[in-house]
């Protein structure tokens, strides 16, 4: 479970990304972060792996503090949540399957994997995941040779071999073709429903969030205005989040 | 006011080259007196005089050797000046300072450094060395630090976030960003300083140069010929090598 309490985030001087959210996100769920750009949610979900540093309030991961957590503990915490970047975040020059196994990285003896081997185990989870996101054939492939939700599907089976509790994604198809937005989404439904990962995704445009979220959170302007089931979304409530006029 | 600023240009080009020319006695009638002395001095540089061909090899390779420790040792001692002159590693004081110093000491060419060097050390190759390796060194730092300026950060922090430490970040996510561009870099010094490095004998520090300035003084046109071929087939190959490697790693 994740949890987040009080959560601020202000960049200096005083541009204000987050009010005090409170948040509980319980194993196994499927939730989608929404909101107009600028209302918090990159920020939200960048706070919840350490990736920005909040600047008060406190995160969570199965009860250990993350934001209190140094060293090996905080990189322990850190490695059980996968992440998803809008930019997929690749290292272009390096092959598919060394990108999927950067994901290994916490698993691995340190030194060993300086000199770029990995052990067997690893390499054939690395091979078996690539082959779930349908993309076995292309493991050889320099990542940059790649079609956009190509690159995506790799950055998906990077944060898998991680073996993680968590999968957070940063708006995972603002960069893609619309048509490609449903395979990436059914990729995380999919690894939602059959390994029970938790997965909490933001996104900018609400008929995905209702299709896909079991829960949706609104955000605007740094505070939640809206948690609950995709069911209870009113047009009232989309307009609280979307809406026109002073927030 | 635009055209009225590109006419302002035109005549203060047209005005600072006339000048130039002027000061530096620049004569048509003077080059075209000069034209049968060029070709007297052409023809007496044939045929070669391929007796020379052994000392004119040992220069070239001497230069080569030069060229190939001077890049080496440079292509490292700017590693570290590289970082403190990026604006996205090093303090603001730090990158300052060292990027106005990188900038003055570039100022000065290897020719020069090596006038120093030979008076520091003596005559030989190894003052020709040091040279190469002090403007080397200041322009690969420079080339260096605009490369780590560039580097993308995403994939930086995509590597962070998979929970890897920090010498597995460097290894997988800064890296394989950097040393492609840090190798190019010093291939295509490496090719500069092969022609920098051929003169550093007019100034006694070692290879292929002296054999030119000395058959050159001594009028044994022929044998300045054959160490001339010798320089041109030495940049050809190195140019053609260098520059395939360089294709392969972009």
């Amino acid at each position: 479970m994740i949890e987040v309490r009080g959560l601020t985030k202000v960049y200096p001087p005083n541009t204000v990304a987050l009010r005090d959210v409170s948040l509980k996100i319980p194993d196994g769920q499927f939730a989608t972060i929404i909101g107009p750009s600028g209302a918090g949610k990159s920020s939200l979900l960048r706070c919840l792996n350490g990736l920005v540093a909040p600047t008060a309030g406190e995160i969570l991961i199965d009860g250990e503090s993350l934001t209190a957590a140094r060293g090996e503990a905080r990189r322990r915490l850190v490695a059980r949540i996968g992440f998803v970047f809008q930019q997929f975040n690749l290292i272009k020059r390096l092959s598919v399957l060394d990108n999927v196994l950067v994901g290994r990285l916490s698993h691995v003896p340190e030194l060993r994997s300086l000199v770029g081997s990995f052990p067997r185990r690893d390499r054939v989870l690395a091979d078996a995941v690539l082959a779930r996101v349908g993309l076995a054939e292309l493991a050889h492939r320099r990542a940059d040779t790649l079609s956009g939700g190509q690159q995506q599907r790799v950055a998906i089976a990077r944060a898998l071999v991680q073996e993680p509790r968590t999968i957070l994604a940063d708006e995972p198809m603002a960069s893609l073709d619309p048509a490609l937005s449903r395979t990436i989404m059914d990729l995380l439904r999919r690894i939602n429903e059959e390994d029970g990962i938790t997965v909490i995704t933001t996104l900018h445009v609400m008929d995905l969030a209702l299709e896909y979220g079991q829960r949706v959170i609104g955000l605007r302007n740094g505070r939640v205005v809206y948690d609950g089931g995709a069911a209870g979304v009113t047009d009232e409530i989309v307009d609280a989040i979307f809406g026109g006029g002073a927030g | 006011m635009r055209t009225a600023r590109r006419w302002t240009g035109v005549a203060v080009g047209l005005a600072l080259f006339l000048w130039s020319a002027w000061e530096t006695e620049l004569s048509l009638f003077r080059m075209v007196e000069g034209l049968p002395y060029m070709a007297d001095f052409l023809r007496r540089m044939f045929p070669p005089d391929f007796s020379v061909l052994g000392s004119a090899g040992r220069g070239a390779l001497q230069t080569l050797q030069i060229a190939v420790v001077g890049t080496a040792v440079a292509a490292v001692a700017a590693l570290p000046l590289g970082f403190v002159a990026a604006r996205n590693v090093a303090p603001a004081w730090l990158f300052y300072g060292v990027r106005s110093l990188l900038n003055a000491l570039r100022a000065i060419d290897t020719l020069v450094y090596a006038l120093f060097f030979v008076a520091a050390v003596g005559l030989g190759p190894f003052p020709g060395v040091l040279a190469v390796v002090a403007y080397t060194t200041m322009i690969l730092a420079k080339l260096y630090s605009e490369a780590i300026e560039a580097i993308d950060p995403g994939p930086v922090e995509a590597v962070s976030a998979a929970g890897a430490t920090r010498l597995q970040v460097l290894r997988f996510g800064v890296v394989p960003q950097l040393l492609p561009l840090f190798i190019s870099f010093t291939l295509y010094r490496f090719e500069t300083n092969i022609r920098a490095a051929a003169i550093l004998g007019f100034v006694g520090a070692g290879g292929i140069g002296f054999y030119i300035q000395t058959y050159l003084r001594m009028l044994n046109y022929p044998a300045a010929s054959t160490v001339l071929l010798v320089l041109i087939a030495l940049v050809m190959a190195v140019d053609f090598t260098s520059s395939r490697i360089r294709q392969r790693l972009v």
